[in-house]
């Protein structure tokens, strides 16, 4: 964070310097100027699955007959004509939960991709560990400062330096997103202003002048950034929106954050990073099989994508949605009827330019011997092969060294689900 | 020229963001005697009411901070009046499970017992039948979607003095900043939020918000200031906790075929959860020495460290122990039965073989007196206390008061808070305020009076930390960094623009009786809320925006939220 004010203050001063000093809020003009035009551009929409869901109730692997053995009170039965309860049969040897089935149909039109056993080559079995670790791409580096999609940021320079480059609907910044360059967070784009009753355009000019760059104050560059945002957005008019082709969001916290940010996609802001998360997947006791816990959170978390795919429509031939967990489950049920922290998991990949309808990476088998400390489904593909592709082959970035310090990217080892 | 104005620039910048969100200031100077009482009065409790600086001036300073490590010892009575109408506070966790059921396990329990009444018995009997065969299913297991069924459970609630369970960590949150905005044991409720930060608990996890007021009542507020060890015990033992990370249903494999309780409900074994937390957050830090195999010999010390009925008195229960069975639902107990009675090596340390619940107490005492565990506490205390990027130099000295004396948290503190770190120009006004500490500074600031209602702690989430509100157990951190954002400081000047304009639910401010005349009132409220420290530049943007139509609201709202109020 130090050198992005660094970085960014720097600017700021090269600006005042080139430009006539007696603009009065020259910052905003400058920044708003390039930046209303976001135009059409790739964006990424990054879904985090905090807790680690269980990948092996979520793809099921219904063509390994020990999956049933050991799962007994869990596993999800093999796909079978009129039973709503068993696994939604996708290739014969992979199914999706029951409570999954908005998801068929992206499947069945070859615009859902899986790529299972993949995530990240440390062992760690710490939900913060591990989410740090994804989050920063860098597994087994605790120091890395900022998150990969803020690397990726830096990487390419923003022509149009819009201010909703990349945006967490969150209340606090993911590490995902920390770093030098600009990101946003908020949890919805109407109350992201000065709510001061009548006098609100008046104190948010008294906010605006108090953090100017007058003040030295690093808070004070937040600031600044702070009411760019929220003079951009009013110019996009948020509060008209309504979502399209029948979609249907979930009436929750994530279909909420779901439809914040196809509302900036439609806005034309320059959204080129989107991020939100799901909570509650750590599933050590009564996780259920068909029903319970985990089938009642994959039910939002899929029904909440699949709206925000119908939504988007046509515009999904430059979105890819991507989501991820920190890790596994244990292949095993435990006596709680829960599972315990495990290693490799499933991702989902899915847009119009997707490679759909296929499961990628190599399946590792779930005999004993094929487990990972004798516990966990085994990995077969390293998280950043799957970020590192979707960098390259969707965002369009050239340096990926950067995003992916201490990694060498090779191309010959991405899955092949982006073109 | 341009190119020289500009280097020099960037050199300028270059030296003031050596630190992340550190500010340039001039290295040599000292703290004048006003500055180190506001200080005190910003670090060890929650900013400085009016008259508190003249008051900590007449009794010394010094004297101020022993009495602050000392709570016992100082009067509280109008905090306690002000707590006195929270009623979840001293009610056991027993009495919190009969008083504040959850609707649909209390419809279970009246059904087993035979008392449950038939038209809630026939709604209820409607709504498991609808969704059997409907496809995608709706969210199972919330029966309070369907309205009809809503208000009759709401009627029976009522009429027999229920309450939802939702209020008790209301209630609780509401003690807290009552405490913090009220007690005089400032330093107390600065120790309570860090250890509770500490040792984080998540209310929405299962039974964990009936847990908590016990947890705060009898774990955390009495040992907050006592030797790290008997925190450390307390929280292991206590149901919180247990409950949190899963530690209560953890077993030995090898055994409970026996219980007499549960013949053969479940195949149980070993949780793990507990056990990692423990060392990686509790006592070692992650990078303290452990190994996966540590992980795995601790869990097996803390089988059979359970709770009883942790989700309430059960029929079973209650048949068999009558009252008794009723009264300790949710409270520890060490269940043999299920212990690992094997022999284990942590550490490096063997455990052997039929220690029983000593195994547990063997490992905390191994824990507590790892060097590790002295120089992580010390490197958390002293980022609370004394900035973000704690000096190595300070830590080493914290870390060595606490081997010294055996953990002692106020020895521990005594050297944070007389070293010449903690004393500096660096480290004053250096550190953001964390949410809750925000709101509090600026309802004591202003002398505001507040009923701690969910008005004031709406305020706290919307800066993204309610409290009992983090779901993992890492806790809030303490590095600004990680949590300041823009959408954060948007809510910071909404929240002072509500405050000063008295928009706060269950908030009063009378701003008028601060400061009388018009004209001064900027320069006025610049000395209450920030000791008159404003940089230059602040100072001129606020002085444009003086006009005529009530200038306090106006400013007072301006100064709360600006940079200089965000920091202590």
């Amino acid at each position: 964070m130090n050198r992005r004010y660094f970085l960014k203050s720097g600017s700021i001063a090269l600006a005042s310097v080139g430009m006539s000093l007696s603009a009065p809020s020259f910052l905003n003009r400058i920044v708003l100027g390039n930046g209303v035009t976001g135009g059409k551009r790739k964006t990424l929409i990054a879904i985090f699955q905090r807790g680690a869901v269980d990948g092996l109730n979520m793809v099921v692997p219904f063509g390994e007959s020990n999956y049933y053995s050991v799962r007994p009170a869990i596993a999800i039965p093999k796909p079978e004509p009129g039973n709503a309860e068993s696994a939604i049969n996708l290739d014969g040897f992979f199914g999706l939960h029951p409570s999954m089935n908005s998801f068929k149909q992206l499947w069945d039109s070859k615009r859902l991709a899986i790529v299972h056993a993949a995530g990240s080559p440390d062992n760690t079995r710490s939900h913060f560990d591990a989410q740090d670790y994804m989050e920063s791409a860098t597994p087994g580096v605790k120091s890395t400062s900022d998150g990969w999609l803020n690397r990726y940021l830096q990487s390419k320079e923003d022509p149009d330096r819009s201010l909703f480059r990349a945006v967490a609907i969150k209340k606090t910044m993911p590490r995902v997103l920390q770093g030098r360059a600009q990101a946003l967070a908020m949890t919805s784009l109407a109350e992201f202003t000065i709510r001061g009753g009548k006098s609100s355009a008046n104190l948010q000019n008294g906010f605006e002048a108090i953090y100017s760059r007058k003040n030295t104050d690093p808070l004070a560059d937040m600031g600044r950034e702070t009411f760019e945002a929220v003079n951009y957005l009013k110019q996009a008019n948020p509060e008209q929106y309504k979502p399209e082709n029948g979609a249907q969001y979930p009436r929750n916290a994530f279909g909420n954050s779901l439809l914040q940010i196809a509302q900036l996609i439609k806005a034309g802001v320059g959204l080129e990073v989107a991020f939100t998360d799901l909570d509650g997947w750590d599933t050590h006791v009564n996780q259920g099989n068909s029903r319970g816990q985990l089938a009642n959170l994959l039910q939002q978390f899929s029904s909440g994508i699949a709206a925000l795919y119908q939504d988007l429509g046509q515009r999904m031939d430059d979105v890819v949605i991507l989501t991820m967990s920190e890790f596994g489950r244990t292949v095993r049920e435990n006596g709680n009827r829960g599972t315990d922290h495990g290693h490799a998991n499933a991702m989902f990949v899915m847009g119009n330019s997707v490679r759909g309808g296929k499961v990628y990476g190599r399946w590792p088998g779930l005999k004993d011997d094929q487990l990972n400390e004798g516990r966990d489904l085994a990995l077969t593909t390293d998280f950043r092969d799957v970020f590192g592709e979707i960098a390259t082959r969707h965002l369009g970035s050239k340096d990926t060294k950067s995003i992916f310090p201490g990694y060498s990217l090779n191309s010959s080892h991405f899955k092949g689900f982006l073109g | 020229m341009r190119k020289s104005v500009v280097f020099i620039l960037v050199l300028a910048m270059m030296a003031a963001q050596s630190i992340a969100f550190a500010q340039k200031r001039p290295k040599t100077q000292k703290l004048t005697e006003e500055q180190r009482i506001v200080h005190v009065l910003n670090r060890l409790g929650f900013g400085a009411r009016p008259g508190d600086v003249e008051r900590v001036k007449a009794i010394g300073l010094e004297n101020y901070i022993n009495q602050q490590l000392n709570p016992e010892k100082i009067a509280d009575s109008v905090a306690e009046n002000k707590i006195r109408d929270l009623s979840v506070l001293n009610m056991t966790t027993a009495e919190l499970y009969e008083k504040y059921p959850q609707p649909g396990q209390l419809l279970r329990q009246l059904q087993s017992r035979g008392m449950l009444p038939a038209d809630l018995a026939e709604a209820r009997e409607m709504r498991a039948d609808a969704p059997k065969n409907n496809q995608p299913q709706p969210p199972a297991g919330n029966p309070l979607e369907d309205p009809k069924y809503r208000e009759m459970i709401e009627k029976y609630y009522r009429e027999n003095g229920l309450q939802r369970p939702a209020r008790i960590i209301a209630e609780l949150q509401a003690s807290r900043i009552l405490r913090a905005v009220y007690s005089e044991r400032q330093l107390q409720e600065v120790m309570v939020d860090f250890w509770t930060n500490h040792f984080n608990i998540f209310a929405n996890k299962g039974a964990d918000r009936w847990l908590l007021p016990s947890y705060d009542r009898d774990t955390i507020r009495p040992f907050a200031m006592s030797k790290f060890s008997t925190l450390l015990e307390a929280t292991a033992k206590s149901p919180a906790m247990l409950f949190y990370l899963d530690n209560f249903q953890s077993v030995s494999p090898n055994a409970g075929r026996a219980n007499p309780l549960r013949p053969q409900r479940q195949r149980r074994g070993i949780n793990e959860n507990y056990a990692r937390e423990l060392m990686e957050l509790h006592t070692l830090g992650v990078d303290g020495g452990y190994t996966q195999k540590d992980v795995q010999e601790v869990a097996r010390c803390f089988t059979g460290w359970t709770i009883f009925q942790p989700r309430g008195g059960a029929a079973a229960a209650n048949a068999m122990m009558g009252e008794a069975g009723r009264r300790n639902a949710g409270t520890f107990f060490f269940n043999a039965r299920v212990h690992d009675d094997g022999e284990k090596t942590v550490l490096g340390h063997k455990i052997p073989a039929g220690g029983g619940m000593k195994d547990g107490l063997m490992v905390l005492d191994i824990l507590t007196h790892h060097p590790s565990t002295a120089k992580f506490i010390a490197t958390k205390l002293v980022r609370h206390f004394v900035a973000d990027n704690p000096p190595p130099a300070l830590v080493d000295r914290v870390a060595a008061t606490f081997t010294k004396t055996d953990g002692d948290i106020r020895e521990t503190l005594k050297t944070i808070f007389f070293s010449s770190e903690f004393n500096s120009t660096e480290a004053y006004r250096a550190k953001i305020k964390r949410p809750f500490e925000l709101v509090i500074s600026a309802i004591r600031t202003l002398g505001a009076d507040t009923n701690g209602g969910p008005g004031t702690h709406r305020w706290i989430e919307r800066m993204g930390e309610p409290l009992y509100g983090f779901q993992t157990p890492n806790g809030y951190s303490d590095a600004a960094e990680s949590w300041v954002n823009t959408g954060g400081l948007l809510e910071r000047m909404n929240f002072g623009l509500a405050l000063a304009s008295n928009r706060i639910p269950g908030v009063s401010v009378n701003l008028s009786k601060l400061s009388t005349d018009q004209s001064k009132v900027m320069d006025d409220y610049l000395k209450i809320l920030l000791a008159g420290e404003i940089s230059a530049g602040t100072r001129e943007a606020m002085l444009k925006q003086l006009d005529k139509s009530d200038p306090v609201t106006k400013v007072v709202g301006l100064i709360l939220g600006t940079p200089e109020f965000q920091r202590q």
